[in-house]
């Protein structure tokens, strides 16, 4: 339904909301680069409208029953017709609040943690890209429309990433990210298509409503798949998610932003939205399902080895996005979304305080910080500590909450394995978290120094407080979100009318809880208490500390594929092709025909007597064949 | 005819040939030039038994003409070949492959 | 002779001619004032182009701006110019990029008359041929584009430039051998009596026999000059030998003139060969896409690169021109004109670095975008449009054309999908290697681009971001003739 009439404060809100980060990104990329300051400003100006657009559409939309679609058109070609437009409905309303919270939580610290730097105007014209990006992503009320932004919030990505590009790993890792959420994004686009064909149209609620129980099963089946490979390229599931870890080439802020909390959160996101449409397809759901749960395991391993503190944060995105498509998979739409919420709060809440660190540190190495006296930034300290619980799902903390409703959907699966993944998922996060916690809360002393990170450019001191208040006001959600879960779930299902189903295991909580006592009991004993060795019993097992610790060599495998399969045979080969086939027989056909000219021409070069002899017998055969 | 014509047309077809064995197979000027007379000569031959078989006198007339016009080829052609050697100083034809 | 209000099309040609002329009257020591005239009349040219698209007319669609004269009464040729829907988008790409190859050669030193005389030349056989909708006349715009391309490449250019400018004119006459016996046959085949394209596409005019064998050397024909493949190396070589306002009208105009001209001529007058050659066309227009993409990655010459990505992105244009299909047809359309400017942007952020550090070479450059931002930033805006972003300008084009070709040929899409994976692979490992990276000292006198040189530059940048912000515009008026065309088809 297209707005008409004088413009109601709902679409006026979510126009501000989503688009005016785009104005501010135009002119600061044209007009005011040579400005930091009013730059800065006004991109945080216009984050800060939508904020309070998101905030006021949350609230006056709370218990939104049905959802409030408004459209316009965009594109009309043939017998395509693309709009574009909003749509309003919990889940969108809730993703816009958490994604303008977050981005605006990140903008005000990048104003003391990028303080100095001299790509300053440019770094808040990609950050209000990226909202705008975001925010439209979020609204989106067509697949095309999700698609055209999800794009915009790859090209966000890859111009953070690389954002100091002189650094070689930089543009390095901004390329990688780029090319792989590409090869996901080639799925989603195919799914896309496939739907379209068969459905004729791509709104949302069209997908998510009865037309599309109408479809094959075949259709749906291969759809779902489809765009869920787009959601593995986006949220770095198995196989594609190499490309995280290297993403945290990019300021800690935008690793903040990006790569926890927003972005890779949008291959979720598109989960949960479509999932009326996924639900129709049980092998979609199991395969979703199972590549949660390899992921989850798999980025916990690496997570356990690593001593970068921002690649243990960045494996621990992968496994709890894994831990919410598990939630999602096994059928609980209100655990996945809210415990993307949680996550948004204290992985963001992560990355930040481990910015504090790396800022006045000049090291992202734990070890390092923990010697040169991490522990004695007491706010990051605390707040490190908060959101490390929030992670390990120790209550009151809202990690607790949404994980308990996610291992409460495991355990409604028939198959305990899932159930049994799902904790033993809690128990390594408890593990890996608390040894960095430990290592640097308790340093050891001695040990080899490690490499520096290159985060060092901006030494100025740009304000505790602009850095420290993002910190306590996501601590503060940390802490009191999980109490909410009840209304967030009755909000979240109120268009729906189902009643959200309550976890009737209970042993669930404590069978969780204990894992979690016993794995932190664990890391305090390896790294945490006086003596310790600080070596983990992982590291101690040889070929599990290299295969954990070279990604299961999945990085070695696509550099093979790439150089030796893409370059070697492929381009090696069309280029030959191009050069000694199609090439050699196009000259070869121009020296052909210089030589039969060359050869001809013997009939007419040299002396006289040549051409004669010529004239002579084309005349004695002239008459043999007119006389004979 | 006291000789047969085929005898006659022998005869100038072996001169023609002879003629142009000249014009081809020497390296003078001069000799492809005495060549191409020998050519005209024998043509004249055949002309003239023809005359004489077909009992008409325009064939001996055209002779007469074939001998006024290859003297004045002639003469035009060692003109030619005069000025070509005062430029050059030879008369080998393999000299001019100005023209290839 | 018949006229149809004032004669903006033929006022575009003369304004061309009037040009050339005035050039060669300018004393070629005054190298300033050959410059201004170029300017001025190629802006006045620009200033046509646009007035012509904006008085279209999209509710009523069809032919406008008719023009008709006959020339040669007794042999059928007249001189029949109009544009539809098909046709608009080129003559205003064809303004676009004549303006800003104009300006973009502004630091030309060597020759400059000359080289003006040559490219107005150039530009009004381009005019031309997508105004006139006689078939002789195609002919005879096709090989007047044709000619000054190879003396503007021989004189002017850079690597291997005679190889290059032979490679290019040898090829692209061969493709007109191969486009005149069928436009004659097409004209005996219909009586004999007219060239007029209007008047020949009548159904019923050709037998289907006819049609196949017409169409498929049209299409051969035509197709060199479009980069089909395996008829597409003389591209890339003739990209990197010629200067950069002749690559910019190479890449950016001629190669559109073939797809164009299989359009006009080939789908026009033979539909039923266009039907029965579409699953061909569609094979090496997919092959097209993903090859380009497979070399482009092994290249080493920035110009290389582009070369190979033109062929990839002509692909696309061919894989929707074979779909059979409106939405096939407008991508192809609008992806010919995004692609148009966005290769002209690119070999002029190119031609601006090409001129202040003398080499093309990748492992040569590196580190250029802390020392000229503002030419990587026109780089950068032309890659990302070539790696398909939406909200630039060829996404549209490659999306409809996507659409198109999921519903006639689905494996092929599936390839042809795939190759965005590829194009983004090669795209940004160019940008990588050379403009990222620590800033290198060799060229760190070098200055970046001045306003009045970045005029060009921004006016394709801008062209760039409307089209894709607002792909309506063009997608309104091609949808005109398409629809019409598709409607239309027995």
């Amino acid at each position: 339904m297209a707005a008409a009439g004088p413009i109601d404060t709902t679409l006026l809100a979510a126009l501000l909301a989503t688009q005016l980060p785009f104005v501010a990104f135009a002119v600061i990329l044209l007009l005011t680069r040579s400005r930091p300051r009013f730059s800065a400003g006004l991109s945080l100006a216009a984050i800060t409208v939508s904020l309070l657009s998101a905030g006021f559409l949350l609230v006056r939309h709370w218990g939104l029953a049905r959802p409030l679609e408004y459209s316009t058109l965009w594109v009309a070609s043939g017998d395509v017709s693309i709009r574009t437009g909003f749509l309003i409905d919990p889940l969108s309303l809730l993703m816009l609040a958490v994604v303008a919270a977050i981005c605006f939580l990140v903008q005000v610290y990048s104003l003391g943690y990028m303080a100095g730097d001299p790509g300053f105007s440019r770094y808040y014209a990609f950050m209000s890209l990226f909202a705008w990006a975001m925010t439209n992503l979020t609204l989106a009320h067509t697949l095309l429309q999700l698609y055209i932004f999800w794009e915009l919030v790859g090209l966000s990505s890859y111009l953070l990433i690389g954002f100091w590009y002189e650094k070689f790993s930089a543009s390095e890792a901004g390329k990688k990210a780029f090319v792989m959420t590409r090869c996901g994004d080639v799925a989603f686009f195919l799914g896309v298509l496939l739907i379209l064909l068969h459905l004729g149209n791509l709104n949302i609620l069209d997908l998510n409503g009865p037309a599309a129980g109408r479809l094959s099963p075949a259709v749906v089946t291969a759809g779902a798949l489809l765009i869920f490979g787009g959601i593995i390229g986006k949220s770095a599931q198995f196989p594609l998610l190499t490309w995280l870890p290297d993403a945290m080439e990019g300021p800690t802020p935008v690793s903040a932003l990006l790569h926890s909390a927003t972005m890779v959160a949008a291959g979720v996101y598109l989960f949960a939205r479509l999932f009326p449409f996924f639900s129709l397809s049980p092998t979609a759901l199991a395969v979703c399902l199972a590549v949660g749960t390899v992921s989850m395991l798999i980025a916990s391993t690496m997570a356990m080895v690593s001593r970068d503190i921002k690649q243990v944060w960045a494996y621990s995105t992968i496994s709890q996005l894994g831990l919410m498509i598990m939630g999602l998979g096994a059928g609980n739409y209100v655990a996945g979304v809210f415990h993307l919420t949680t996550h948004a709060g204290f992985k963001a809440l992560l990355f930040l305080c481990s910015g504090v660190f790396i800022h006045s540190f000049h090291s992202n190495d734990m070890v390092a910080i923990g010697r040169q006296g991490g522990r004695r930034l007491r706010v990051p300290m605390a707040c490190l500590v908060v959101a490390a619980a929030a992670l390990s799902g120790i209550p009151p903390f809202s990690g607790f909450f949404s994980k308990e409703l996610i291992l409460g959907a495991l355990a409604d699966l028939p198959n305990p394995l899932w159930v049994a993944a799902g904790l033993l998922g809690a128990f390594l996060t408890t593990y890996y978290t608390f040894r960095l916690i430990f290592i640097i809360l308790f340093p050891a002393e001695g040990g080899p120094e490690t490499e520096h990170s290159e985060d060092t450019r901006h030494r100025h001191d740009g304000g505790y407080l602009v850095m420290a208040s993002p910190l306590m006001v996501l601590a503060g959600v940390t802490v009191f979100l999980g109490f909410g879960e009840g209304a967030i779930a009755r909000f979240l299902t109120a268009p729906s009318g189902a009643q959200p189903g309550a976890s009737h295991h209970a042993w669930l909580p404590y069978a969780a809880l204990s894992l979690c006592a016993a794995a932190l009991f664990l890391a305090w004993f390896e790294f945490g208490r006086r003596g310790a060795a600080q070596v983990g019993f992982v590291e101690r097992i040889v070929p599990l500390h290299a295969l954990f610790s070279n990604r299961w060599y999945m990085d070695r495998a696509y550099r093979r594929l790439l150089d030796h399969v893409v370059y070697g045979v492929f381009s090696r080969l069309c280029a030959r092709n191009d050069q000694k086939v199609i090439d050699g027989a196009v000259d070869g056909l121009g020296q052909a025909t210089a030589a039969a000219g060359g050869l001809m021409s013997i009939l007419h070069a040299g002396m006289v007597q040549y051409r004669l002899i010529v004239v002579f017998v084309s005349i004695v055969f002239m008459a043999i064949y007119f006389f004979v | 005819m006291s000789i047969p014509f085929g005898y006659v047309l022998a005869l100038s077809g072996i001169v023609v040939v002879l003629g142009m064995i000249c014009a081809v197979a020497r390296r003078n000027l001069i000799m492809i030039l005495l060549g191409v007379e020998v050519m005209l000569n024998g043509a004249a031959i055949a002309f003239i038994g023809a005359a004489l078989r077909w009992q008409q006198l325009e064939g001996q007339a055209f002779v007469l003409f074939i001998i006024a016009i290859a003297a004045a080829e002639v003469s035009l052609g060692l003109a030619l070949i005069v000025h070509l050697y005062h430029r050059t100083g030879s008369l080998n034809p393999e000299d001019y492959k100005v023209l290839r | 002779m018949e006229f149809t209000g004032f004669p903006y099309l033929t006022a575009i040609l003369l304004s061309c001619v009037a040009g050339l002329l005035v050039i060669l009257f300018v004393p070629g020591e005054n190298r300033r004032a050959v410059k201004w005239v170029s300017a001025v009349f190629s802006g006045l040219t620009l200033a046509l182009s646009v007035t012509v698209f904006l008085l279209y007319d999209t509710a009523r669609g069809g032919l406008q701006f008719v023009e008709r004269a006959a020339w040669v009464p007794s042999f059928g040729i007249q001189y029949l110019n109009a544009v539809d829907g098909f046709s608009l988008p080129m003559v205003l790409l064809t303004g676009i990029v004549f303006f800003t190859g104009v300006l973009t050669m502004w630091e030309l030193e060597n020759r400059v008359k000359e080289f003006y005389a040559f490219y107005f030349l150039l530009v009004t056989g381009v005019f031309g041929l997508f105004m006139t909708l006689d078939l002789f006349f195609i002919f005879i715009w096709y090989d007047v584009s044709l000619f000054p391309m190879y003396p503007l490449i021989a004189i002017w250019g850079s690597t291997r430039k005679e190889y290059g400018a032979m490679k290019l004119t040898l090829y692209l006459l061969a493709g007109s051998a191969l486009i005149l016996p069928a436009i004659i046959f097409l004209h005996v085949q219909a009586g004999g009596a007219t060239y007029d394209i209007t008047a020949l596409m009548r159904p019923g005019t050709f037998s289907a026999a006819d049609q196949k064998l017409a169409f498929f050397l049209l299409y051969i024909g035509f197709g060199i000059l479009a980069a089909v493949w395996p008829f597409h190396t003389w591209s890339p070589v003739g990209h990197v030998a010629a200067p950069t306002a002749v690559s910019m009208v190479h890449a950016g105009v001629l190669m559109k003139i073939g797809a164009f001209g299989v359009l006009r001529v080939g789908m026009f007058l033979c539909p039923e060969g266009w039907q029965f050659w579409a699953p061909l066309m569609a094979t090496v227009a997919v092959i097209g896409i993903v090859y380009g993409a497979l070399v482009a990655l092994s290249q080493t010459d920035l110009k290389y690169v582009v070369g190979y990505s033109s062929v990839s992105h002509m692909g696309i244009v061919g894989l929707g021109l074979s779909t059979l299909t409106v939405d096939g047809l407008n991508g192809a359309v609008f992806q010919m004109f995004a692609h148009g400017i966005m290769t002209a942007l690119f070999f002029s952020a190119i031609g601006y670095i090409y001129e202040r550090t003398h080499t093309k070479m990748i492992p040569e450059l590196g580190g250029l975008s802390r020392i000229m931002p503002v030419a990587f930033g026109y780089f950068i805006l032309a890659a990302l449009t070539a790696v398909g972003v939406p909200c630039l300008a060829s996404f549209w084009g490659e999306l409809m054309v996507f659409i198109a070709a999921f519903k006639v040929y689905p494996v092929g899409a599936v390839f042809a999908v795939g190759g965005l994976v590829l194009s983004a692979l090669f795209m940004l490992r160019v940008v990588q290697r050379a403009f990222y990276g620590p800033a290198n000292e060799k060229f760190a006198h070098l200055t970046d681009v001045s306003f009045g040189l970045g005029v060009p530059r921004m006016i394709l940048a801008a062209v760039i971001v409307l089209f894709g912000l607002l792909p309506s515009i063009l997608f309104d008026v091609i949808d005109t003739a398409s629809v019409a065309f598709i409607k239309g088809l027995p």
